[in-house]
């Protein structure tokens, strides 16, 4: 590894649940010994292995590794989605067991809800809640006015593009005014050009909101544009292996991730630990 | 909104994404894209004043398709009539005689009265066959324990022969409207348990997610995700419903009572009536249509985006 490598592995395994590491940042959410295994009736899947995380307060942590290495099923865990086999996660120091009010989560495939127009969609969260009509009006408003996309409050998700449909999940997730936003590789299915103009978006929300981001990606510049700090996954089973801290200036630009000397480390180093993680077997 | 001439929700869409994109000039590309093909269909004089402009085009093609058919119609009619040139009209009659046969059926005779009893009861077969095929698709998708105890009876069900259960109706309600209503039921359900079932299991990987993230109760899942989301499904079923639901209903007023529209197609066949039979045999499948209609017109109308779901565009053309 090159000496004026300025990127740090903070490293991994399992870490106290004090609520402030030594460095001074103070933990939000607390992952502890995650395991998961899935039983098909073909094999038997280690998804999790012991994964444990600090998540810090406010901070954009992006989850990186191949399809297959649990990313999305740690994230899914942390939702209440799906349940874990054992460990433990904590939420500013309370247990969470089964869906938490105060996470909302950002989906792949968006899943917008046809029947509802694009308002509704996004008040879905605050219904469910039993917030009244017209508060949960205005604050789905407030939320769309988040993204820029008020002026479709009225129509029907579907008639949007995918782009624009993708903002109004986001601004659903946060309609709930969330502490941590879980975001499940919101953006693979979208262009190029829509990719990265969510991108810079969902950077300025987080810039101007300070809401915790934890991003599930395995696009290795996107996680540098976005992070604070990344963490690597491993398939087979999987693990968290490795937490790298992300020393970029911000506001970044997309300039940034490709020609910033530190980038330019950062990925090399990040390819070069998922390229080690090939081949998932058992 | 700024999108020149946009007259349907979904030009304003398109409009507002192009707007919210800030992409100049896409809009006037499209609209100038239209215009060329719309140019090019005048130079043929295919066009009339109201089919010129990116609306136009597509009524145009409408236009096209409706003359089409109609000649087709017609076509048809007079192959029809000309059989009657080499063929004895007891076989299949012809449109002239089979107009004015209508025309006696319609004014002084049964169809009017039959056209109704049968209607009602078809109506009434697959409707209750909606309700309970719905209600059993939803809990077989929603209680895991009944999808494993009821799947092998459904698909029992499904394969059963349907008029080998004419008898067993008679058997339990006799021979007047309750079994050819039940038997209308008994053979229109399984498509709706079916499709139902297959829409729950749809929602259940995707949409079933949004609700949980949100909290959700049990009872807030089913009304506000799985209902709504297991509709594009169930309209899939109950057209298959209505299609098996036409046979049931001939067939129940053939065998059960003779009655209806069904009992009406026996006597007159047994009469040899060709005219009046192939006029009766038409007034069945205009039943038909009338509520195939009606079913994609309640879904255009009343839940305009099943069309927009992956379901929904299987279904339509």
């Amino acid at each position: 590894m090159s000496s004026d490598m300025t990127v740090t592995a903070t490293g991994s395994g399992p870490r106290s649940s004090t609520a402030a590491t030594p460095t001074g940042h103070e933990t939000i959410l607390n992952i502890e010994n995650v395991c998961k295994t899935f039983f098909t009736t073909r094999r038997t899947v280690h998804a999790l292995d012991r994964v444990s995380l600090d998540v810090r307060r406010g901070e954009f942590i992006s989850l990186v590794g191949v399809s297959g290495c649990g990313k999305t099923t740690l994230l899914r865990i942390l939702d209440g989605l799906d349940d874990c086999d054992s460990g433990t996660i904590t939420l500013d120091g309370v247990k969470l067991d089964g869906v938490s009010h105060d996470m909302s989560y950002v989906f792949q495939d968006i899943n917008l809800l046809p029947w509802r127009n694009v308002l509704d969609n996004v008040a879905l969260g605050l219904e469910v809640r039993g917030v009244p009509k017209a508060e949960r009006r205005a604050r789905a408003m407030e939320a769309l006015e988040l993204v820029d996309l008020a002026s479709v409050a009225k129509v029907p998700p579907y008639t949007l593009s995918g782009g624009m449909q993708q903002r109004v999940g986001v601004a659903r997730a946060l309609a709930i005014r969330p502490k941590v936003l879980l975001m499940d590789e919101p953006f693979g299915q979208l262009d190029n050009f829509t990719r990265e103009a969510l991108q810079v978006e969902v950077a300025n929300l987080w810039e101007k909101l300070g809401t915790t981001i934890v991003f599930v990606t395995h696009d290795v510049d996107e996680a540098i544009f976005l992070s604070d700090r990344i963490g690597l996954f491993q398939p087979g089973p999987g693990r968290l292996t490795e937490v790298l801290d992300v020393d970029l200036p911000r506001p970044r630009t997309s300039y940034d991730v490709r020609a910033h000397h530190r980038a330019i480390g950062l990925r090399a180093l990040i390819t070069e630990h998922l390229r080690g993680a090939k081949a998932p077997t058992g | 909104m700024t999108t020149p001439q946009g007259s349907t929700a979904g030009t304003d869409a398109f409009g507002a994404s192009v707007a919210a994109l800030g992409i100049p000039g896409l809009d006037e590309g499209k609209d100038q894209l239209e215009t060329t093909f719309a140019n090019a269909f005048e130079t043929k004089g295919l066009l009339t004043a109201d089919m010129t402009g990116p609306a136009g085009l597509r009524r145009a093609r409408q236009h096209q398709t409706a003359i089409a058919g109609i000649l087709a119609i017609l076509a048809g009619i007079g192959i029809w009539q000309a059989t009657a040139l080499f063929m004895n009209p007891i076989f299949i009659s012809t449109p002239s005689l089979v107009a004015p046969a209508l025309w006696d059926l319609l004014v002084s005779g049964p169809l009017p009265a039959d056209f109704l009893r049968s209607l009602l009861e078809m109506v009434g077969g697959v409707f209750f066959a909606t309700i309970v095929g719905v209600g059993i698709g939803l809990l077989m998708g929603r209680i895991r324990i009944l999808e494993r105890a009821l799947e092998p009876l459904v698909a029992f069900g499904n394969a059963t022969p349907s008029i080998a259960l004419l008898p067993v109706m008679e058997v339990w309600f006799g021979f007047g409207e309750t079994a050819r209503v039940a038997f209308i039921m008994t053979i229109a359900v399984w498509p709706l348990i079916v499709n139902t079932h297959a829409g729950v299991r749809a929602v259940r990987g995707r949409l079933a997610d949004v609700g949980t993230t949100f909290g959700m109760s049990h009872w807030q899942q089913i009304r506000h995700v799985y209902l709504p989301g297991t509709l594009p499904y169930i309209f899939v079923g109950a057209r298959i419903s209505l299609a098996v639901g036409a046979v049931g209903m001939i067939l129940g007023g053939q065998e059960i009572g003779g009655s209806g529209l069904g009992g009406l197609v026996t006597v007159l066949g047994a009469r040899s009536e060709t005219a009046s039979l192939v006029a009766a045999i038409l007034t069945t499948t205009v039943l038909a249509l009338f509520l195939f209609w009606a079913l994609r017109q309640l879904q255009a109308r009343v839940f305009p985006w099943i069309a927009a779901t992956s379901a929904g565009r299987r279904e339509s053309r």
